[in-house]
């Protein structure tokens, strides 16, 4: 299940980057770039209310958190690659993205490159079965979540 | 029989009235701040009293009561005809139009507790208490819904400044002082035997409400 997704998510990555260097490739449409990364995003979203659910319980689930991280830290490094030009909120495709993505684009890939950072350690922490790094570090990488969300995404 | 200057809004439903004010003031001022522990405590205060003012509109003193001012629309009709005549007088209590006001008002309230019991944030990390019986996406459906009652909730405390404004102006009818002082035109015959069982209720009343909404903050998890 783990595996088919970020199998999935390496082809999107692939797929991106044929398409960027080969002109003759077909390009992906703004609507199925930003479907795929709501996709994404929706996932790790999903993967961080599982982690919550256990959390809050007396005794967390080992294999759902573990499951829940690595989809997460799966996940995180292909989101940065699907906001090419022509994906924001100009392309009158609904999305929350906003404008300064592209304009301070250095600041939203240093925020994508530190979620793919945070998640990766979220992996290995679950891994390590400490309770409370656990717990601390499942706020850093939510906390990069909402980070990056209150600059660059509509409070809606 | 209305009388004038006697008690026309029992001490609980001027409390109710005022906390609620200050409530939704700090629930939107915390959620645009994403305190979120805050704005979780302000919403389960609301419920609380969202609780409490249906129960004491059972039992409480008889202007508080939805017997009292829940009227159909023949009445409700003829109340807003009258509003133009020379021959107005205010009626007691909430008149009829104001009681429908009063049911939408609660309505969009317990809408907007609700949804936000059951809604999650877009990161999946902050969420209301019993959102873990739903999906992600069934929460953000919730979240989604807080937002739009959020809207219809401001539309409806512009409607009822307003009305208090047009009764003020035009009608030449003071409705703020008695939300204050409490002092205003009553119904007087069913008051003294409101009275004498009412501290009793109202103990009573506050430790059902406060166990209710313990139970439902802690997503019935005790």
């Amino acid at each position: 299940m783990i595996q088919a997704r970020s199998l999935h998510t390496t082809l999107i990555i692939a797929v991106l980057a044929l398409t960027g260097t080969m002109a003759a490739a077909p390009a992906p449409t703004p609507e199925s770039v930003i479907d795929a990364r709501h996709a994404g995003f929706k996932k790790m979203g999903g993967a961080m209310k599982a982690m919550k659910e256990q959390l809050q319980t007396d005794a967390p689930s080992k294999p759902i958190l573990a499951a829940s991280a690595q989809i997460i830290a799966a996940t995180a490094p292909g989101q940065a690659k699907l906001f090419p030009a022509g994906t924001g909120p100009a392309s009158g495709i609904k999305t929350d993205a906003l404008a300064n993505i592209w304009t301070d684009r250095a600041n939203f890939d240093a925020q994508m490159a530190k979620l793919a950072v945070e998640s990766g350690k979220l992996v290995t922490v679950v891994a390590s079965g400490d309770m409370t790094a656990i717990n601390a570090q499942y706020k850093a990488t939510g906390a990069t979540c909402g980070g990056c969300h209150r600059v660059f995404r509509a409070d809606t | 029989m209305p009388k004038v200057n006697a008690q026309a809004w029992d001490l609980p439903i001027r409390l109710f009235h005022w906390l609620l004010v200050a409530l939704m003031g700090f629930s939107w001022w915390s959620g645009e701040q994403h305190l979120m522990d805050w704005h979780r405590r302000s919403g389960y205060a609301i419920l609380g009293l969202l609780l409490f003012r249906l129960y004491w509109g059972f039992v409480g003193s008889p202007t508080a009561r939805f017997s009292q001012f829940v009227r159909g629309p023949r009445a409700t009709l003829a109340y807003v005809r009258s509003l133009n005549t020379p021959a107005y007088r205010a009626p007691p209590g909430h008149n009829p139009l104001g009681g429908w006001s009063v049911l939408a008002i609660l309505a969009a309230l317990l809408m907007m507790v609700t949804a936000g019991l059951f809604a999650v944030d877009v990161d999946g990390l902050e969420s209301g208490p019993l959102s873990d019986y739903l999906s992600f996406d069934q929460g953000r459906s919730a979240a989604h819904l807080h937002g739009y009652v959020f809207k219809l909730l401001l539309a409806l405390t512009v409607l009822h400044v307003a009305a208090i404004l047009f009764y003020l102006v035009r009608m030449r009818q003071n409705l703020i002082t008695p939300m204050i002082t409490g002092r205003g035109q009553t119904i007087v015959a069913e008051a003294a035997e409101t009275t004498t069982a009412y501290p009793m209720r109202l103990i009573g009343g506050i430790v059902i409400v406060t166990i209710c909404t313990y139970a439902i903050a802690r997503g019935f998890r005790l």
